[in-house]
């Protein structure tokens, strides 16, 4: 429960989907990560989302530009690599969470190298497309890879 | 409310056993998302010598959102105005889940050595500090003499 995204509210992914910029088909087939497991129960019911990170709207109350630019987000975000913790990185704290990364915990990797907890990253990206450690935009990242590949 | 996330449980554990020189944060003992701040007012600062109670709230969606800050020692400082809210781009746009209680309480501690007058918040005292710095600096130094140091 909580997932803001799940298949069941269909609305909601009609109401991001809709928009004729935002149609990507590679990104269909990827089911949409889990953005807001840790809300609790009560506010779970009406997805939230953050045009910017200290704006809360309910997906009814997003003008058509904010949804433009979240469907965006989801879109971006499902581009970044994901994996699961196998014990041996460098990387052994989630400075999100603060918490330890366990093995089998699912990781994500932004283009400039930083890594944390998916659930904790996506959450985080979901209000600004930017990278919590060194605050580079991961979209421009994301994009400079592109080409350079 | 709900159970105290992780997150904040192990960064009051982390102030209390490293405590941030000149800065002492401690949480209140009926709400853990409320802290009692003391700020040490930084050397060759006009705020020298002064103790500046603050007070810091970890909302409920931190650390995804910034802590809100806010002075309670009247203070005189261009980016801070006479209710104790505080300009610093860390609190606001330039917030990241990165940072933490710790620094942002640097950051405001190296706002009261770096004032910006540039950047406003109480109109008066930024003016003053533009045309006037001398003025501005007895005026923060009487300030902190009159409000900060009669704890």
């Amino acid at each position: 429960m909580g997932n803001c995204l799940k298949r069941s509210t269909t609305d909601d992914i009609s109401l991001l989907r809709g928009n004729d910029s935002v149609r990507e088909s590679s990104s269909d087939q990827l089911s949409p990560p889990n953005y807001q497991e840790a809300l609790p129960a009560q506010q779970a019911i009406l997805p939230v989302y953050h045009p910017s990170p200290s704006v809360t709207r309910s997906v009814a109350q997003l003008t058509e530009e904010e949804q433009v630019k979240i469907a965006k987000r989801i879109g971006l975000i499902q581009h970044l690599p994901t994996g699961t913790y196998d014990g041996c990185k460098k990387t052994r704290e989630c400075v999100i969470c603060m918490g330890e990364f366990m093995v089998g915990d699912a990781l994500r990797y932004l283009p400039c190298m930083h890594t944390y907890h998916m659930k904790c990253i996506d959450d985080w990206l979901m209000r600004s497309l930017t990278c919590p450690s060194c605050m580079e935009p991961v979209d421009a990242a994301l994009l400079t890879s592109y080409e350079t590949n | 409310m709900a159970a105290l996330p992780r997150r904040i449980i192990k960064e009051t554990q982390r102030l209390m056993q490293e405590p941030v020189p000149g800065i002492s944060a401690i949480p209140d003992e009926s709400n853990a998302r409320y802290f009692h701040v003391i700020v040490t007012g930084p050397e060759d600062s006009p705020f020298e010598g002064g103790l500046f109670k603050l007070e810091l709230f970890l909302p409920e969606d931190y650390p995804m959102s910034a802590p809100k800050v806010r002075f309670i020692t009247k203070i005189y400082h261009p980016n801070i105005d006479r209710l104790g809210r505080i300009c610093l781009d860390i609190l606001k746009d330039k917030w990241s889940p990165a940072l933490q209680i710790r620094t942002v309480l640097l950051s405001i501690q190296a706002l009261l050595s770096a004032p910006n007058p540039d950047d406003p918040l109480a109109n008066d005292v930024a003016e003053l500090w533009k045309v006037n710095e001398s003025e501005a600096i007895r005026n923060a130094k009487e300030w902190t003499r009159r409000y900060a140091m009669d704890t």
